[in-house]
C-alpha cells in the first residue's frame, strides 16, 4: 500500500522524497479548493518535483459553473506539460479531461458514491485512462472491504486529515467583516454553535468559495495492516492544516502494527482523531423516528382519515379509497398513538346531516362517535 | 410573441398537494414514495397513493415525476428493482436520480426517462454532456448556475434543462454537505439532513483583531425570480421547478397558480405588464416565506442572498385559515380548519383560476347546523354556498400578530 501527501513549499517534495513516497499532489490556486500555488511556484515545484523522480498529480477539484469551467480549460493548458496526472471531482472536468488530454485520471468519487454500481460504472466510463478511484470516507470497513475486492481500478482513500462537512461557492465569512477583503486572500475562523452538540468548526474562505470542516480529524492510520489486506492501492495523507514534520512519524506507524506508537502519535497529533464510519455508519437508523409511522400506514383496506370528533355525536371521515365507506362496514381505526379501535357503523351520513347508504372516494362523511378517537386515526376496513 | 413556455414543476409531498397543485396549474409535480427519496420526514406516498396520483394527474394533463435522489448505498438498490418497476407499470413520466448507481438500475429494469437531481451538482456544458451520455434525458441543475449559462449548457449539450425558481436553497453545492452526517448521525444526502446551516454560528476569526460575530452565516434567503420569467423563456429553459414538498397546501396551491398563470399571460401576450409582475410578487409574499433573492440566477450570489436571521422569524402577513373539502347547495362550504377564525373575519378563497374571492365571514354553522362564530383548528365548518368556490380550494386569512 502506498501512500501520497500534498506539497505546497518546495522543501515539502525533498522530505516526501526522502520518507519514500513515489508522488505528489500540486494545488494550484485557480484549480484546487486549497492549493496556495500561482504559475510560477507551481512550475518551480513541478520541476523540482520531476528532478527528484516524483510523479506530479495535479488536483482540479474545485467544482465550477460554465464561466469558471472555461477559464479553468483554457487556462490548463500550459501545465498540461508540467504534471503527469489529473486528479477531478466535477464530472464536467471529467469528461474534458478525457476528452483533450492524454493524462491518466484520478476520479474523486468521494460525495455520492455509496455503491458498487455506480463506482464500477465510472470504471467502466474512464476505461484504461483510469490512474485511480479516490473513494468516501463514509464507506464502512466491509463496504470497503468488498469494493476492493470487485473494483479493477487502484483505489485511495484519506488516511489521516480534515474532513470536508461543507462546500459553497459563496463567500460567507468576508461580509461579517467591515474592512473589505482582497478576493484572492483566504480567511480562516473557528465556528461554535449553541444548537450543535460540537464546537469548534474550521472554517476557511477562498476565491472558490466558503468551506466548514469537522472538528476532529479524520483517521485510520490504527487500521492500516486491514487496509493493505484488503488491497487499498493509495493511503492519503494530508497535513495541508497540520504539519508535514508529522509524516516521519506516520510513515514508521505504517511500517510496524504497534498500538503504542499510535497512543503516542495521538498525543502529538494538534487535533482529535475520529474513525467516522469505518466501523458502522449508522447515519439512517433515526429517520423511522423522523415521522409518525402509525401515520403511514395507508395501504391494503385503508379506507380514509378522521378529520372532525364532536365529542358525544360523530367522527368525520375523509374517504380516500376507491372502496369507500357502506353503512354496516365494520372499521378498524387506529389512533396516532397506536391504539385500535373496532366499530361497526350503525350511523352513516353526509355533509347536509342526511342519512346514506354507501360515503364515495373524495366524499366527507359522518359515522356515529367512538370514544377515544382523535382526529387524524387512519381507518381502515376490518377483515 | 414567444411560442415556447417553460413547465411549471411543483412539490407534493402528499396526495392532497398533488391534487391540489395540478388543480392550480402545475404541468408537473413531483413527488416521494416511502423510500429513496431525500424528504424521510414528509408524509410521502403509498403505492396506492402514487398510483391514484399519477392517474389523477394524467386525466388533466399533468406529469408524475418520482424522486429517487437519495444517495442509496448497496442495499438500498436491492430493494429498488421491483419499485422501478411498479413506477414503470403506473407510467410515471420521469424518476428523478442522483447517483450512477441508481441510473444503472432504472436503465437495467426500465424504460422510465431519468432526470438528474440537483444533488448531482452538474453546473457546466461537459458536465452536462457527461450525465447524458450516462442515460439522462434531462438536468437538473445546480442552483449555482445563471439561466443564462444554463441557456447555453442546453444549446450545447442538446439535453432537457429544469432549474429551480423558487423556494429554499442549500447554502452548499448540493449534494457535497455532511454536516448532519457527522455531527448528528443523520445522513443529509440520503434525507436526514438537520438544517444545520440554518443554525446561529459565533465566528471567531483568530488571526484577526476583531470581535467574534455571531450570525447565520451559512442561512441562505429563498429563492424568488417571477420576474426573470422572460430570461427562462428566452433560454428556453424546459422546466422551472418549485421546490417544497415539505410545505402547506397553501404553498402548494399559491406557487403552482402564480407561475402558471404568470406564464399563462405571457404565452397570451408576449410580454408582462409591471402591474401584473406586482401582483404576482404580492401574491407570492403571502405564502411563509425567508427573505427573497434571485441567487445566482442573474449574477454570482453575493452577500445580500444570505439571510443572517433566526429561523421562524417569518413576517408574512398571511396563513392559511383552511381548506374547501366539500361543496354542495344543501351543505353549503365545507372547510377544514387548520387557524381559527371568527364571524367578522375577513378570509380569502383562493380559486383553481380567476379573481380571488374575498368573503367576510357573517354566518357559519357546524356539521349539525349550529351556529359557530369561533372555529378551532381540526375541526370543520361551513359557510353559505357560492358557486364558485370548488373543493380543494384553499382559504387564506391575515396572520394574527
Amino acid at each position: 500500500m502506498k501512500w501520497v501527501t500534498y506539497a505546497e513549499h518546495l522543501h515539502d517534495l525533498n522530505i516526501i522524497k526522502d520518507l519514500g513516497s513515489s508522488e505528489v499532489i500540486l494545488g494550484h490556486k485557480d484549480f484546487s479548493r486549497f492549493g496556495h500555488l500561482n504559475d510560477e511556484s507551481f512550475e518551480k515545484m513541478c520541476t523540482r518535483a520531476k528532478e527528484l523522480g516524483l510523479r506530479v498529480i495535479f488536483e482540479w477539484d474545485i467544482l465550477m459553473t460554465e464561466t469558471i469551467f472555461k477559464n479553468c480549460s483554457h487556462q490548463i493548458s500550459k501545465f498540461l506539460g508540467m504534471f503527469d496526472v489529473l486528479r477531478v471531482q466535477d464530472p464536467g472536468a471529467l469528461q474534458w479531461v478525457i476528452e483533450n488530454t492524454k493524462h491518466p485520471v484520478q476520479f474523486i468519487a468521494e460525495n455520492g458514491n455509496h455503491n458498487l454500481t455506480g463506482l464500477k460504472r465510472w470504471e467502466e466510463y474512464i476505461g484504461g485512462r483510469l490512474d485511480r478511484l479516490v473513494l468516501s470516507i463514509e464507506l464502512t470497513r466491509d463496504s470497503l472491504k468488498h469494493y476492493l475486492s470487485e473494483l479493477q481500478a487502484p483505489c485511495e482513500i484519506l488516511g489521516l486529515g480534515r474532513v470536508l462537512l461543507f462546500y459553497t461557492p459563496r463567500h460567507l465569512l468576508s461580509p461579517l467583516l467591515s474592512e473589505k477583503v482582497e478576493i484572492n486572500s483566504s480567511l480562516a475562523a473557528v465556528g461554535e454553535s449553541e444548537e450543535s452538540p460540537h464546537k469548534g468548526f474550521p472554517l476557511v474562505e477562498n476565491k472558490h468559495g466558503t468551506f466548514m470542516f469537522h472538528m476532529k480529524d479524520f483517521c485510520l492510520l490504527d487500521h492500516h495492516s486491514d487496509l493493505r489486506e484488503f488491497g487499498l492501492n493509495t493511503l492519503r495523507l494530508d497535513f495541508r492544516w497540520s504539519d508535514l514534520a508529522l509524516l516521519k512519524e506516520v510513515k514508521s506507524l505504517l511500517s510496524k502494527s504497534d498500538e503504542s506508537l499510535f497512543k503516542q502519535f495521538k498525543e502529538i497529533y494538534p487535533q482529535d482523531l475520529m474513525r467516522g464510519f469505518y466501523l458502522v455508519n449508522k447515519t439512517d437508523v433515526l429517520f423511522p423516528k423522523l415521522k409518525n409511522s402509525r401515520l403511514q400506514q395507508r395501504e391494503g383496506n385503508f379506507l380514509g382519515e378522521v378529520i372532525e370528533v364532536e365529542k358525544g355525536e360523530y367522527l368525520a371521515i375523509q374517504v380516500k379509497n376507491k372502496k369507500g365507506i357502506h353503512l354496516s362496514d365494520e372499521l378498524k381505526i387506529i389512533h396516532p398513538k397506536g391504539k385500535e379501535f373496532v366499530v361497526k357503523i350503525y350511523s352513516l351520513k353526509n355533509c347536509a346531516s342526511e342519512n346514506i347508504e354507501f360515503a364515495p372516494e373524495n366524499s366527507l362523511c359522518l359515522i356515529q362517535f367512538v370514544g377515544g378517537v382523535w382526529v387524524k386515526s387512519q381507518v381502515f376496513l376490518n377483515d | 410573441m414567444s411560442s415556447f413556455i417553460p413547465e411549471v414543476l411543483a412539490p407534493a409531498g402528499s396526495l392532497e398537494k398533488l391534487k391540489v397543485a395540478v388543480l392550480y396549474g402545475a404541468n408537473a409535480v413531483y413527488v416521494g414514495g416511502q423510500k429513496f427519496g431525500l424528504r424521510t420526514a414528509a408524509e410521502n406516498f403509498t403505492l396506492d397513493e402514487l398510483r391514484d396520483g399519477v392517474l389523477f394527474a394524467h386525466e388533466r394533463n399533468a406529469k408524475v415525476y418520482v424522486v429517487l435522489n437519495s444517495f442509496l448505498h448497496d442495499r438500498d438498490l436491492l430493494e429498488l428493482p421491483d419499485f422501478i418497476r411498479f413506477l414503470e407499470e403506473i407510467r410515471v413520466d420521469a424518476v428523478i436520480v442522483s447517483d450512477l448507481g441508481v441510473i444503472e438500475s432504472v436503465k437495467k429494469f426500465s424504460n422510465i426517462p431519468i432526470h438528474l437531481s440537483t444533488q448531482a451538482s452538474s453546473l457546466n456544458i461537459e458536465s452536462a454532456k457527461l450525465w447524458k451520455m450516462m442515460g439522462v434525458s434531462r438536468i437538473v441543475l445546480g442552483r449555482e448556475v445563471s439561466i443564462a449559462d444554463a441557456g447555453l449548457i442546453k444549446k450545447e449539450a442538446q439535453i432537457e434543462i429544469e432549474m429551480f425558481i423558487h423556494g429554499s436553497m442549500c447554502m452548499a453545492y448540493s449534494g457535497n454537505c455532511v454536516i448532519s452526517n457527522f455531527t448528528q448521525g443523520r445522513d443529509s444526502n440520503r434525507g436526514g439532513c438537520a438544517h444545520s446551516c440554518r443554525f446561529e454560528y459565533s465566528i471567531d476569526f483568530k488571526d484577526l483583531d476583531v470581535e467574534k460575530k455571531k450570525a447565520y452565516f451559512m442561512s441562505s434567503k429563498d429563492l424568488e425570480a417571477v420576474r426573470l420569467l422572460p430570461d427562462f423563456i428566452d433560454h428556453k429553459i424546459d422546466s422551472l421547478k418549485i421546490e417544497g414538498r415539505m410545505k402547506s397546501p397553501l404553498y402548494a396551491a399559491t406557487m403552482s397558480r402564480v407561475y402558471s398563470e404568470a406564464l399563462s399571460y405571457y404565452r397570451s401576450h408576449g410580454n408582462f405588464l409591471s402591474d401584473d409582475l406586482v401582483h404576482w410578487e404580492r401574491e407570492l409574499r403571502k405564502v411563509s416565506h425567508r427573505a427573497y433573492t434571485q441567487a445566482s440566477l442573474v449574477h454570482e450570489a453575493g452577500a445580500d442572498s444570505i439571510f443572517n436571521e433566526r429561523e421562524n422569524s417569518d413576517e408574512t402577513e398571511w396563513a392559511i385559515a383552511g381548506t374547501v373539502l366539500e361543496v354542495s347547495p344543501k351543505a353549503g362550504i365545507i372547510i377544514e380548519v387548520r387557524n381559527a377564525f371568527n364571524i367578522g373575519d375577513e378570509i380569502e378563497i383562493i380559486p383553481f383560476k380567476g379573481e380571488i374571492i374575498k368573503l367576510v365571514i357573517n354566518e357559519m354553522m357546524d356539521l349539525m347546523k349550529r351556529p359557530v362564530t369561533r372555529t378551532k383548528p381540526t375541526t370543520l365548518v361551513c359557510l353559505p354556498y357560492d358557486s364558485r368556490v370548488l373543493p380543494l380550494n384553499l382559504v387564506r386569512m391575515r396572520a394574527r400578530g
